[in-house]
């Protein structure tokens, strides 16, 4: 019952501010009562370890003898840290708000809504469970976009990243069926070789990493606030699949020709969130690239690795992207998050360089100077000016503000101490300080030769291409061709002598299954 | 009184009795209140029993004799009464939304009569006749008054007369089998007349041409109402013939032609629906596609195919009203319905855009949505068996999905700035809002209109076992 208890606040809380909204829109304080939603809701995900693990169904489909599976959730030490890391960035969220223009309960309702969807998907149980939650998120965020987006590329950006979300839902649906085949029901407990390779790429390409493509360059309206918890609760709920794979499910010969897909996809994403103006402008690289490396730490066989990147990708980007009134005394808060993402001993990232199947080490090699460029670019964003100084602001949001973006911070410490099997690991600290080497270094350069240059466009060369405007074109001219031959097709058997052209295509039909019958 | 008089010959009558009445909301709202008591009649009263309320007492007798023939509603038919029924006051309730309430109930509730007559007479061979009522009385429905039919009209009509034939002559031949069952040739005859009246009825590859035709040029709702009505009755038809007749339900070749019918209209359906530029013709190939559904469920053998059948009607007929109500309103407000030619609506028409790509994306199988259920639990049945059936079968669902991407970029293709409004009346904006729950719900809880469809595999005494 734990499970549903933070998901029951948070869709109480926001149902409460919505009807305040409409029933006393003068009440004033709507943000005491997000905030005190979204802090019991933090506490109820801890409650989750009084007992893990634990599940809950919902009522079974039926017929039984058509649906083997009903949706499950479960609090283990794979859901927990993501959880309690999403429901830590919605708190953060709002506490943060206190510094920004936002002050629309239906923002913090939307965040609060998010992020229990969020939770369930992270939670899920089996396969079903998770495609239903995807689906959910996938609706939810088409219609946000959809909602704040202006002109028709974006528009058309906003459509595509939802096919793109839905065509890895259907990968899943897909090593489903392969399964089948071979006479297992999948679960993530169960899961053949033959489907564990597409359960992966469907993560990947829920999250742009495998094919690497970035449907939407530009961010919108939505900035700080509800766009982070937009952007990072989405790419959670992809990345907890990739902890649940098992590691003996991920046996192809496909998988070097992945790693070295994610290791593009981690470096490009990492060179231009070093390069980005600032983190917003940045944002869909960071995920990326924290996205690539997770997915990379998978393909090595290292689940918890996966973890480690995909919880640091929330609470770090959370840091870093409420982030926005700053002043020299509050620098230390994204160093914490830094360390967070160092994968030195005993921080969350500590055991992500382990390698758990054949794959050779060597294939750390690539990913090490990505995360350089990630934690370099962090370093370079956070120590930009910000929108807004938090010295001038009142004196209650100088303690309230500093204190939300204290609690990523402090979950993401815990969670390296406390957060799963595995955590306070010294992990494959010679990996670990070869990569903060690398940041040093790159950190250097960014401060002495990149603010020379001119900020990465969307619009560059190397862009268009990780955008894949190729595929399309070519995909669009397949299209075109295909769509001649259909038009053919209808025009005959539409136009006059239709009802000729179907009876001998019937004859054919017949032909045919008669000639395979003998 | 006789059950078919009840079902038949009372809706025929008033639905004779609607076309003399003019207000909209008045024809709907009896045509509703009298579908509604049937519905519960067919779910409440037995057949054959007698029944006291009060000092009165009386009994639905399930026959009924008329010219020598016999119409035969028996108790395990009450389900598919309640459903047919109860699924037509889906139809009407909405009608009055899009203002076709007149036409609509009255052809209506006539053209479901007839069917249910179809499905009740004896000798079966007369159902062909009265489906060939049901498909004259179609044509007003379908034609807008003073203008000429248009060629999908027509050619509907070609390909369900041409079926009539094919029928009456398989019903002389069974005949003769019954007297002579080892007569191979006489089998193999029979089983080809069949074959192709069946082709024909239910607009299988490639006589379904008329189709997007028809869901181009005329009223989308009524011709959803058509493409719901005569497919779903049909296919009834066809459970019955291979219920009845063992040599055609053990016939070695059976699953192979079905399976093989059901890919092709599912792959041919979803392919082309996935080029066309009108928003009607992608209806019309959705239904196609799932037609090639149903007869997918028919190959897998057992109750668990029959079970997925059934599965597939209530959340098939939601997500087609759903589609027929949102192009009907856009086709009213848009000069056409090309896909150039709706760009940006979605800030005008939020409810209908939005209706118009749920229904599509229900139908195309996506998570979430009342069409994933069945549509999951075919595509695992198949799994077991082939998966190169399946991947075929999933071509089918991507091309359908394909072309619900393609109608989204269109309709939100707004130029910059311009404003969010809702052009939907109240009613439609209501209609909408249910409508979107219930997909929802159905796609979470599938269980809850079981129900509604537990009996049903009942009405078939040898595939329901």
């Amino acid at each position: 019952m734990f499970i549903l208890l933070p998901i029951f606040l948070m869709l109480l809380t926001a149902l409460t501010l919505m009807l305040l909204r409409f029933v006393r829109p003068k009440f004033k304080y709507p943000w005491m009562v997000a905030v005190g939603g979204a802090t019991l809701a933090l506490i109820g995900i801890f409650l989750w370890h009084i007992r893990l693990p634990q599940s809950i169904s919902l009522a079974p489909w039926q017929p039984v003898t058509l649906f083997f599976f009903s949706p499950t959730w479960l609090a283990d030490g794979i859901s927990w840290p993501y959880a309690l890391s999403l429901a830590a960035l919605a708190a953060a969220v709002i506490w943060t708000s206190v510094v920004r223009a936002e002050n629309d309960p239906a923002a913090w309702s939307g965040t609060l809504l998010l992020t229990a969807l969020g939770i369930l998907a992270v939670a899920a149980e089996n396969p079903l469970t998770l495609i239903l939650v995807w689906s959910s998120i996938d609706l939810t965020e088409l219609i946000t976009m959809l909602r704040s987006t202006e002109g028709e590329e974006q528009n058309q950006g906003v459509v595509i990243a939802f096919a793109a979300r839905v065509a890895g839902t259907g990968l899943v649906l897909w090593a489903n069926l392969v399964s089948t085949a071979g006479g297992i029901l999948m679960n993530f407990r169960a899961t053949p070789a033959s489907a564990g390779t597409y359960l992966l790429i469907a993560a990947g390409l829920r999250l742009g990493v495998l094919p690497l493509h970035l449907p939407y360059l530009k961010e919108n309206v939505l900035r700080r606030g509800f766009g982070t918890s937009l952007r990072l609760v989405s790419a959670a709920a992809s990345l907890s699949l990739l902890a649940r794979i098992p590691t003996n499910a991920l046996k192809s010969s496909l998988l070097p020709y992945l790693l070295i897909l994610a290791a593009v996809a981690a470096l490009y994403a990492g060179w231009m969130w070093l390069r980005a103006s600032d983190e917003i402008l940045g944002r869909p690289f960071w995920v990326l690239g924290m996205a690539s490396l997770s997915v990379a730490a998978s393909l090595r066989g290292n689940p918890t690795g996966s973890i480690g990147w995909g919880v640091m990708l929330i609470l770090g980007g959370g840091l870093l992207f409420l982030f926005s009134a700053r002043q020299r005394s509050t620098i230390w808060l994204p160093l914490l998050g830094l360390w967070g993402l160092s994968a030195l001993p005993f921080s969350p990232t500590a055991s992500v360089w382990q390698t758990g199947n054949q794959n050779s080490w060597l294939f750390v090699i690539p990913f090490l100077p990505a995360q350089g460029l990630l934690m370099a670019g962090f370093i370079r964003h956070a120590f930009h000016p910000g929108e807004t100084s938090l010295e001038s602001q009142e004196r209650w949001t100088k303690v309230l503000y500093p204190t939300g973006l204290f609690l990523l911070a402090a979950i993401a410490i815990l969670l390296g101490l406390w957060g799963w099997d595995g955590a306070r690991s010294l992990g494959e600290w010679w990996a670990a300080i070869i990569a903060n080497v690398l940041t040093a270094g790159f950190t250097a350069l960014a401060l002495t030769v990149l603010v020379r240059l001119v900020p990465a466009s969307s619009s560059n060369r190397w862009t268009r291409i990780f955008r894949l405007e190729r595929v399309y074109h070519t995909l669009t001219a397949l299209y075109d061709f295909f769509r001649r031959i259909a038009n053919i097709i209808t025009s005959s058997l539409e136009g006059e002598g239709g009802l000729l052209w179907s009876l001998l295509l019937l004859a054919l039909i017949l032909s045919v299954l008669s000639t395979r019958g003998r | 009184m006789s059950a078919p008089f009840l079902w038949i010959f009372l809706p025929l009558t008033l639905a004779g009795f609607l076309m003399l009445l003019r207000n909209q909301k008045v024809i709907a709202l009896i045509a509703c209140i009298f579908t509604l008591i049937l519905t519960l009649a067919a779910w409440l009263l037995p057949l054959d029993t007698a029944i006291t309320i009060g000092n009165m007492s009386f009994k639905l007798s399930s026959s009924f004799e008329i010219l020598g023939r016999h119409l035969i509603l028996g108790s395990a038919d009450r389900s598919l009464l309640a459903l047919i029924y109860g699924s037509a006051i889906v139809w009407f309730a909405v009608a009055p939304a899009v203002k076709t309430a007149r036409r609509l109930t009255s052809l209506g509730l006539a053209i479901t009569a007839l069917l249910v007559a179809a499905l009740a007479v004896e000798p079966f061979l007369y159902a062909a006749l009265l489906i060939e009522t049901a498909v004259l009385l179609s044509i007003p429905l379908l034609s807008a008054p003073g203008q000429r039919p248009g060629n999908g009209l027509i050619r509907f009509l070609i390909f369900q007369t041409l079926a009539m034939p094919f029928i009456l002559f398989s019903g002389w031949l069974l005949a003769g089998i019954e007297a002579n069952p080892g007569d191979l040739g006489l089998v193999q005859q029979a089983a080809i007349l069949i074959g192709l009246g069946f082709s024909f009825l239910l607009a299988v590859f490639p006589f379904y041409s008329w189709i997007p035709l028809l869901t181009e040029e005329s009223s989308p709702y009524t011709v959803g109402f058509i493409l719901w009505m005569f497919p779903t009755v049909t296919i009834f038809f066809g459970l019955g013939f291979l219920d009845h007749y063992t040599w055609l339900r053990d016939a070695p070749a059976l699953g192979t032609v079905l399976t093989t019918v059901g890919v092709l209209m599912v792959v041919s359906g979803g392919l082309l629906a996935a080029f066309q530029q009108h928003l009607g013709r992608i209806m019309g190939y959705a239904v196609i596609i799932e037609t090639g559904f149903s007869i997918l469920t028919l190959s897998l053998r057992g109750t668990v195919g029959l079970n997925i059948f059934f599965m597939l009607f209530i959340p098939r007929t939601l997500s087609l009203v759903v589609w027929a109500l949102a192009l009907t309103i856009l086709k009213e407000h848009s000069p056409t319905l090309i896909l150039s030619d709706i760009r940006g609506l979605v800030r005008i028409w939020p409810f209908a855009t939005s209706g118009l790509v749920l229904a599509n994306l229900a139908l195309a199988g996506m998570p979430l949505l009342a069409g994933f259920p069945p549509h999951q639990a075919i595509w695992e049945g198949l799994a077991s068996t082939s998966l190169s059936v399946v991947i075929w079968v999933l071509l089918g669902n991507l091309g359908l999905f394909f072309s619900a991407i393609r109608v989204m970029l269109a309709f939100s293709a707004a130029p910059e700035g311009a404003p969010w409004e809702s052009r939907e009346t109240a009613a439609q904006r209501i209609l909408f809002a249910i409508s979107f729950l219930a997909l929802l719900l159905l796609g979470l809880f599938p269980q809850w209109v079981l129900p509604l469809w537990t009996k049903l595999p009942a009405i078939f005494t040898h595939l329901g076992q």
